[in-house]
């Protein structure tokens, strides 16, 4: 799945737009827009297009924990790391997830690529703790669970896994 | 030109200096490790953090002067404080660095840790890197708890006891704590002593080790 | 917000000054009973709809989460099917979250009530029953019109709306978000209005009368930051809005910018003029989609009507706002780091220079949080007088908290700065739930620290909060009760500022990891009573000598339950123990046999061999075998094991 598409056509898009050193965060946020992630080819083209150091990119693309280097999985579920998530549970339902999804220390998709399963900031629902935010890789889709507890997550898990994969084989 | 104190002293500057050409000018020192005159003064070393009259600790390299201002190098604060960020940089440094012989015998920062008393790191916590089971654990006397880091613990890693080659730890609260450990495990105190004397027996530091080791023997402060 | 009739000259290349004032009292500049009559019945439609009545659903993160959008529909679906004449709108969050989702009904002498907790398939009987005069279903009445007094209560009444001032507050759940018209027609820019009347430096001298303290958690007195900004000689000056709300359980300035968006963008342009900007930035979380798109469209009407561009009402003024989003990290609260964000950099830099004097790109820039110019607003669009009614000597006004954690009633309530955290807790929010008791109050989220049930009678302002150990921060207050464990939550706090720790300087980069290895070492039980002594100097040095903000005050959560909670950081390291069962390795599991089920999942994934049964009988555990991974936890699908 390394094959990038069309990277100088979406590349020249983005700078048609926005093209100096002042705009890297709305770029790369174009970028991720397009992809779901930041592809390195897209990174490397920037980087020689803009005459900026790839370093410079790659420091900025790893410091904002909004940018991801990999691509997600079909649905990413966002467990809230905000205080009242975790003092009802949902480092618990975290866990859970990953259990469930078998997903390996060290990195937030499953194997099968189909799921990932991230912590995010607080997203400002506290009433609904614990919450659990679950996107489309391209963003249109926003699901909001919330009073989520560990045999909810197991069934989120599941539920999410066979949307997930009905995407990939229609080609989503 | 205005006019600042520096630990009292009465000095004029340029307006446009930081503290720390304010405290050079007056006569006096601040230690620091990131910053290079011309080149970079983002104070994110903290190690020149000095005092100011409103109770703040700002970093001398880019602190700004202002007309009347106080500064104190070395306030009770200003030490306590530079002594753990030191503390906290070498707790991310190779252990090894504390008896660096290259850079011609000068580095900054042995040199900061020495000032401040934050050196001397024992080789038992370089032994414990390895995960090499402790001789003492097994009652054999090894000098590892109060002699100087920087060997990579050779021999503890091939189970040999540590005798001290490099030399002791200067540290009068790091040799306590390695006395502690021989009554922990039960180690003669008399085979320390003997193993001690096998390369120290000249330096002044044995007359402290045999006094805490007479102490612990007797029941003692150990 | 359209001309009455062709004598009405204005339009954003040609603004009349008197445009704001004239939509709510006007015509102004020629006298007509027809056109006051059109003006009136307009804004008679804006409040009360078309035919006199209106249902408004909230549609807000909160509420959409909550199943407002299914609530809408079926009331559109239930308008449309019975041909009422009823106009149906949407507004902003109320900020009482456990109402959610909630519906209102009103109209023109009839009184206004409000429905909690609405199910789609109950709208049809509210509906009926609202209009046949049985309020026996709903949640509170706003306002009751001409109908006589009955059971339900008065809105304010209720203990959760009583004790608050709605002053920043006032429009959220009351107006429509996306609206201009609504807006203006309750009030809204008559504040710019006036401050355009007057010089920049009045403008000032009256944000320093009102002794407005920046609410985004420093309470740096606002009006001193604009005075810097405006005495600098630059060609260009900007205006900067934090809308980043990094701090966890924090949401007052979501509900805000959602809720009533031109309050946000109205106070911004009154800053901007106050020092001087031509351009400003609104900088959005990204984690928070719909606050960004609210704010756009604000922008965006705002532009459309002359209120943002060139010449803003004829005062010779130009400003223009731009929305942007942030790209996630908790450091972009600090001044420096926001604007190196802005600039496609990273990481905070040391100040001085301040940004007021050397900002954005190096020009003169002032920063403030969406609270803060939304006070602003409100301060010029009713009066100084009206704002330094409430709160302390030194901290005027209101404050929005938000209250969440183990509280009855979650959510955001604004009161006077001065009460105390024993009524925000128990009064607004309802005290703990059934069965469980407050152990302490976490004030200032990460870089705050908490209060200590027995010292609930602290007033909330920024210096008494601070002798005690917190910070006001932006105002999120946790309600931690018994079944949490606080050396838990330092840990917590601890690994989420370490996350968010920049990097640059050493004592927050290296000093926090040191801090979150002890605690952690503490809650698996291999703590030394030596680790307190460490935690908390390294604390104080951290504080003392970090660059910014964000390391100095990361320690706090750390700071503070040692100093009220040491009894269960001993528990932890001389017993082993964890007094409120929640630290992993120093629990028990135990498998309820009411749920278990026998399927013997646990047993096969034990690494310890530690569970054994039959199946379909329910299984156990042997605790001496046990290493507590909690993997058994973990992979129940009946949610069977517990810790305790």
């Amino acid at each position: 799945m390394s094959v990038v598409s069309d990277v100088d056509t979406v590349i020249s898009n983005i700078l048609n737009r926005y093209n100096s050193r002042q705009y890297l965060m709305r770029i790369l946020q174009e970028v991720q827009s397009v992809y779901g992630y930041l592809p390195r080819e897209a990174l490397e083209k920037l980087s020689s297009i803009m005459k900026i150091p790839l370093s410079d990119i790659i420091n900025v693309a790893t410091f904002y924990h909004q940018y991801k280097l990999e691509p997600p999985g079909h649905y990413v579920f966002l467990v809230c790391m905000g205080t009242a998530c975790h003092l009802k549970g949902n480092q618990d339902n975290y866990n859970v997830l990953r259990d469930a999804l078998g997903i390996k220390e060290g990195t937030t998709t499953s194997p099968d690529g189909l799921v990932s399963v991230e912590k995010a900031r607080c997203f400002g629902c506290c009433s609904l703790a614990p919450v659990i935010m679950v996107v489309s890789r391209d963003g249109s889709e926003r699901y909001l669970h919330g009073y989520v507890n560990i045999q909810e997550a197991r069934k989120l898990a599941f539920k999410y896994r066979g949307l997930a994969s009905s995407k990939k084989k229609s080609g989503g | 030109m205005v006019k600042v104190f520096v630990n009292g002293k009465e000095i004029d500057v340029d307006v446009e200096s930081t503290l720390l050409n304010a405290i050079v000018k007056a006569g006096y020192e601040v230690p620091t490790l990131c910053y290079l005159k011309g080149i970079f003064n983002e104070a994110t070393c903290r190690v020149c953090i000095v005092e100011i009259s409103s109770g703040r600790l700002v970093p001398a390299c880019a602190y700004p002067v202002s007309e009347g201002l106080k500064v104190f190098t070395d306030s009770e604060r200003v030490l306590k404080y530079r002594r753990a960020i030191i503390e906290l940089i070498l707790a991310s440094h190779k252990i090894k660095c504390q008896s660096c012989s290259m850079k011609g015998g000068y580095c900054q920062l042995l040199k900061l840790s020495k000032d401040y008393g934050v050196e001397g790191i024992p080789v038992c916590s370089e032994c414990k890197l390895y995960g090499s089971e402790c001789l003492l654990a097994r009652g054999i006397p090894c000098l590892g708890p109060i002699t100087i880091a920087g060997c990579n613990a050779v021999c503890t890693n091939e189970y040999s006891q540590c005798i001290g080659c490099r030399g002791p730890v200067s540290r009068y609260d790091v040799l306590k704590e390695g006395v502690e450990l021989y009554v922990k495990y039960g180690i003669d105190v008399n085979e320390v002593l003997r193993l001690a004397e096998l390369f120290w027996s000249s330096l002044p530091i044995i007359d402290t080790l045999r006094g805490l080791l007479r102490e612990s023997k007797s029941g003692g402060k150990a | 917000m359209d001309k009455c009739c062709s004598r009405c000259w204005h339009t954003p290349e040609y603004p009349c000054k008197h445009y704001i004032r004239c939509r709510t009292e006007g015509p102004l500049c020629h006298d007509s009973p027809e056109c006051r009559a059109k003006r009136e019945r307009r804004i008679n439609e804006i409040k009360y709809g078309r035919y006199g009545l209106k249902i408004k659903v909230p549609i807000a993160s909160c509420t959409l989460a909550a199943g407002a959008k299914e609530v809408y529909n079926a009331v559109v679906k239930e308008v449309n099917s019975s041909g009422l004449n009823i106009d149906v709108g949407i507004t902003g969050c109320i900020g009482l979250c456990h109402i959610d989702p909630w519906l209102e009904i009103s109209g023109k002498d009839l009184p206004s009530v409000i429905y909690a907790n609405v199910k789609p398939e109950e709208v049809p009987k509210i509906i009926k029953e609202y209009l046949s005069k049985d309020l026996s279903r709903a949640f509170a009445i706003r306002s009751r019109g001409s109908t006589p007094p009955s059971k339900v209560p008065l809105l304010e009444e209720l203990p959760s709306w009583s004790n608050q001032v709605r002053f920043v507050s006032r429009n959220c759940g009351v107006v429509n978000p996306e609206s201009i018209e609504e807006y203006v027609a309750f009030g809204g820019f008559k504040g710019l209005e006036k401050a355009l009347n007057t010089t920049p430096k009045a403008v000032i001298e009256t944000v320093k009368r009102s002794g407005l303290r920046g609410r985004g958690g420093a309470g740096f007195p606002t009006w001193i930051k604009w005075d810097i900004a405006q005495s600098q000689v630059s060609d260009v000056k900007y205006f900067i809005v934090n809308a980043d709300e990094g701090d966890p359980g924090a949401f007052m300035n979501r509900l805000l910018a959602e809720a009533d968006p031109y309050r946000v963008v109205e106070g911004m342009i009154i800053g901007a003029y106050a020092i001087g900007a031509s351009k400003g930035y609104i900088f959005v979380r990204a984690e928070k989609p719909l606050m960004a798109e609210r704010l756009s469209k604000a922008v965006e009407e705002a532009r459309k009507y002359g209120l943002l561009g060139r010449n803003i009402l004829g005062s010779g003024f130009n400003f223009d706002i731009e929305v942007i989003l942030s790209a996630g990290a908790f450091v972009c609260g600090e001044e420096t780091a926001l604007i190196a964000a802005i600039e496609g950099r990273t990481r905070p830099r040391q100040r001085p220079p301040y940004p007021a004097t050397k900002g954005l790109w190096g020009k003169p820039t002032v920063i403030n949080n969406v609270e803060t110019v939304a006070h602003v607003a409100t301060i010029f669009q009713v009066s100084v007088d009206e704002f330094v009614r409430y709160g302390t000597e030194k901290s005027k006004g209101t404050k929005m908290f938000c209250v969440t954690g183990s509280v009855r009633r979650t959510g955001a309530y604004e009161v006077p700065i001065g009460i105390t955290l024993k009524k925000l807790v128990y009064d607004l929010a309802g005290g703990p739930p059934e069965g469980r008791n407050v152990k302490a109050v976490q004030v200032g989220g990460p870089s705050g620290g908490c209060v200590p049930s027995d010292m609930l009678d602290t007033p909330v302002d920024y210096e008494t909060l601070q002798s005690a150990g917190a910070i006001m921060g932006s105002g999120g207050v946790v309600v931690i009760d018994d079944k949490s464990c606080m050396v838990d939550v330092a840990k917590f706090f601890t690994s989420f500022t370490l996350a968010e720790s920049c990097g640059k300087c050493f004592p927050c980069r290296i000093g926090m990891k040191i801090l979150y290895d002890i605690l952690n070492n503490i809650t698996e039980g291999r703590g030394s009573e030596e680790d307190l002594e460490v935690l908390t100097e390294l604390s104080d040095a951290i504080v003392g000598s970090s660059l910014c903000a964000l390391g100095g005050t990361a320690p706090n959560p750390v700071k503070s339950t040692l100093r009220y909670f040491r009894d269960e950081y001993i528990a932890h390291i001389r017993d082993k123990r964890c007094p409120a069962g929640v630290c992993a390795r120093l629990v028990e599991y135990w498998i309820d046999p009411t749920k278990c089920v026998g399927c013997g999942l646990c047993a096969r994934v034990c690494p310890a061999n530690a569970i054994s049964g039959e199946r379909g009988k329910p299984y156990a555990i042997d605790r001496s075998r046990c290493i507590k991974c909690s993997q058994c936890f973990i992979t129940c699908p009946q949610g069977a094991v517990t810790k305790r």
